[in-house]
């Protein structure tokens, strides 16, 4: 619901004006403000499920990793109860970062500055020099541990917030959860991560990343035509030509909260595969021909016991392959083809971190599925390295571009320039298709940036 | 098993110093100059013809850990590049060929600054082990700011004629956090 705006910023604008929605524009100054950063940090990462890792990281008890949660670091360890807690990196003492690497395991979380000790699940040990009572006798020990965030495993991927009485998870993905349970939970054992994410400085707001996960099929055209000039998509034998656009035909799904998801046709690579019609195929025979990213056909039979009929017609049709969970996550499963004709799958996450509101931190995890033969894992680490991440070749370009959108959007002029959202579909969902929520098809639109904008535009104009 | 630790299994057993200014450890050195000068040239074909066909060549993840675990700060599992001689080579199709090579396109303006050159025997006599210090600035369009990229360099190096063929190559980054939005350049 948007509520009446009431906030407005210090020259006057009030914050309802930098989304447009008769017009489906956004105000650039969004992109590099930093008192619309301020409040982004309360009103967005303080509200929504913000990605931290996946629960492989952390596997046995006293495992701890050092994540952000927006601004803030935050300590994401394995208690002696198996369960996952995520704890305000913060000494409630004097305010020092009390784990000050990035990963290890430990039982005792011990400030450097003054020794008070805390649990894996953040609970208050103690004090140095008990006897003389260190901590005072002002608060109880209760009342010292670490601040808890509310913490959520989803396909053993560990999601965040600080919103404690908010809405769940499940309430957070709406419709799109039946799409996302396709990629998550489709198989018995999971996904797990191939090692610990890599992680860059990008000179960029976090929004230009965040925006064009919520999946952007355009950029695809310019940004990344290379596809079509060489390598396994090139359009050998077409004249050379590098156009990319019959790739661009599908079905994009979008969420009243942001969620995005670009379905791509996989009915030209069965057919290469197989040699056969896809529409004469079974849904057995499709995923014969062309498991999803990162299974076997031996492990085949476990998409049966977690998947819907309707959830595999998706899957061996128009899968989602890429997308984004709001605000700052981008997700790829995607089938890249390779020199000797096969396909091989990869699973991939990003967040898109905030430091401030021209730099973002791009941490990118490698995943494959538990069950999957470590041969077919190397292979799909290798290659996700190679077209993914720091030195991928296809988001190499991506990461080179967002700096270039949030230095004009500190321009004078250019502050006061809109991105803008018109493209916009017209068609609807395909004629018996089986899931739900704001589902288009045909070629690639705006809709689903559009609504992850409105729904940036919701958190941040709702009442505190 | 792993691509990796393939090479482990197979890379040759390191052996004694060769001093300073001893003619193989100058023909290194120059062949190391020489390599600094065609990246940062951008002569990416040429330099491509100085890599081996059994090249392996990987950028480990770094991590921020305790003094006790310093053997665990480097990651070989997921790293920042994990290429061998055909994924290379694809790269620099995709950088010289394309018209849309756009992370370095305008492209980058370089430094290899290489020092700190140590030469190892190797007990192959035609391989040697080199280990090398490595400061790159990187500058892009406009941006005041320069990326500064700095690392060590463990090579290996196969006589090839009067030259030599890049078999190996580790760098072994100090940032945990790369400051820099993408390895679109080679280290």
């Amino acid at each position: 619901m948007l509520t009446k705006a009431s906030y407005t910023l210090a020259d006057g604008t009030p914050l309802s004006d930098l989304v447009r929605v008769p017009t489906r524009e956004v105000q650039m100054r969004a992109l590099s403000d930093p008192e619309i950063y301020q409040l982004e940090m309360d009103r967005v990462f303080g509200k929504t499920w913000l990605l931290l890792g996946h629960e492989s990281e952390v596997p046995n008890s006293g495992d701890f990793v050092v994540r952000d949660m927006g601004s803030d670091s935050v300590i994401v360890a394995r208690a002696k109860d198996g369960n996952i807690h995520v704890s305000l990196n913060v000494c409630p003492h004097r305010g020092m970062r009390i784990s000050t690497v990035d990963a290890g395991n430990t039982q005792i979380h011990k400030c450097i500055y003054h020794g008070w000790a805390f649990k894996p699940s953040g609970e208050f040990i103690g004090a140095p020099v008990e006897k003389e009572c260190m901590h005072g006798k002002m608060m109880p020990k209760e009342d010292l541990g670490l601040p808890q965030a509310r913490v959520t495993l989803y396909g053993g991927i560990i999601f965040a917030t600080w919103d404690l009485e908010g809405p769940s998870f499940e309430e957070f993905l709406g419709d799109a959860k039946w799409y996302f349970d396709t990629l998550f939970e489709r198989s018995d054992k999971g996904l797990e991560v191939l090692g610990p994410p890599q992680r860059f400085i990008v000179r960029a707001n976090w929004k230009a990343a965040g925006e064009q996960s919520a999946a952007d099929g355009y950029h695809t055209l310019t940004l990344h035509r290379w596809l079509g000039e060489v390598g396994n998509y090139s359009k050998s034998g077409d004249g050379g030509s590098a156009d990319l656009s019959p790739e661009m035909y599908g079905v994009e799904v979008s969420s009243p909260h942001g969620h995005a998801l670009r379905c791509i046709d996989l009915g030209r690579k069965i057919k290469k595969l197989s040699g056969l019609d896809p529409a004469e195929l079974t849904v057995e025979q499709k995923l014969e021909a062309l498991p999803p990213p990162g299974m076997t056909r031996e492990m085949l039979p476990q998409l049966r016991k977690h998947l819907s009929e309707e959830q595999l017609e998706v899957m061996v049709s128009m899968p989602p392959q890429v997308g984004g969970i709001f605000p700052n996550v981008l997700f790829a499963f995607v089938y890249i083809p390779q020199a000797d004709g096969s396909v091989l799958g990869l699973t991939l996450l990003h967040a898109y971190v905030p430091k401030g509101p021209d730099q973002l931190e791009f941490v990118n995890w490698v995943l494959a599925e538990k069950d999957a033969p470590q041969e077919l894992k190397d292979r799909m680490l290798m290659q996700s390295i190679q077209l993914f991440g720091t030195s991928g070749m296809v988001e190499q370009d991506d990461s080179d571009t967002w700096p270039h959108m949030t230095l004009a959007a500190k321009g004078a002029r250019g502050r006061r320039s809109t991105l803008k959202y018109q493209a916009v579909y017209e068609t609807g969902a395909p004629a018996g298709w089986p899931g739900p929520g704001i589902v288009n098809e045909g070629f690639t639109k705006d809709d689903t940036q559009w609504h992850w904008w409105l729904y940036w535009n919701e958190l941040m104009n709702a009442k505190a | 098993m792993s691509a990796a630790q393939q090479v482990a299994e197979n890379a040759p057993v390191i052996g004694n110093p060769i001093p300073v200014g001893a003619e193989i450890y100058n023909r290194i050195v120059g062949f190391l100059y020489q390599e600094a000068t065609l990246l940062d040239t951008i002569r990416l074909k040429e330099w491509g013809a100085t890599l081996a066909p059994d090249l392996v060549y990987t950028v480990p993840l770094r991590q921020t850990r305790p003094m006790s675990q310093q053997a665990q700060s480097v990651i070989r599992t997921v790293q920042h590049y994990h290429d061998n001689y055909r994924s290379i080579m694809g790269r620099i199709m995709r950088l010289t060929e394309t018209r849309s090579a756009w992370a370095e396109d305008p492209p980058s303006r370089t430094r290899r600054m290489v020092s700190n050159v140590q030469v190892f025997a190797t007990d192959r006599p035609d391989e040697f082990a080199v280990v090398s210090y490595l400061l790159l600035t990187r500058s892009r369009f406009d941006f005041p700011d320069m990326d500064v990229i700095s690392g060590e360099r463990n090579d290996l190096l196969r006589v090839d004629g009067e030259g030599f063929k890049l078999v190996r190559r580790e760098v072994i980054l100090d940032q945990a956090v790369l400051g820099t939005p993408n390895l679109a350049i080679f280290l």
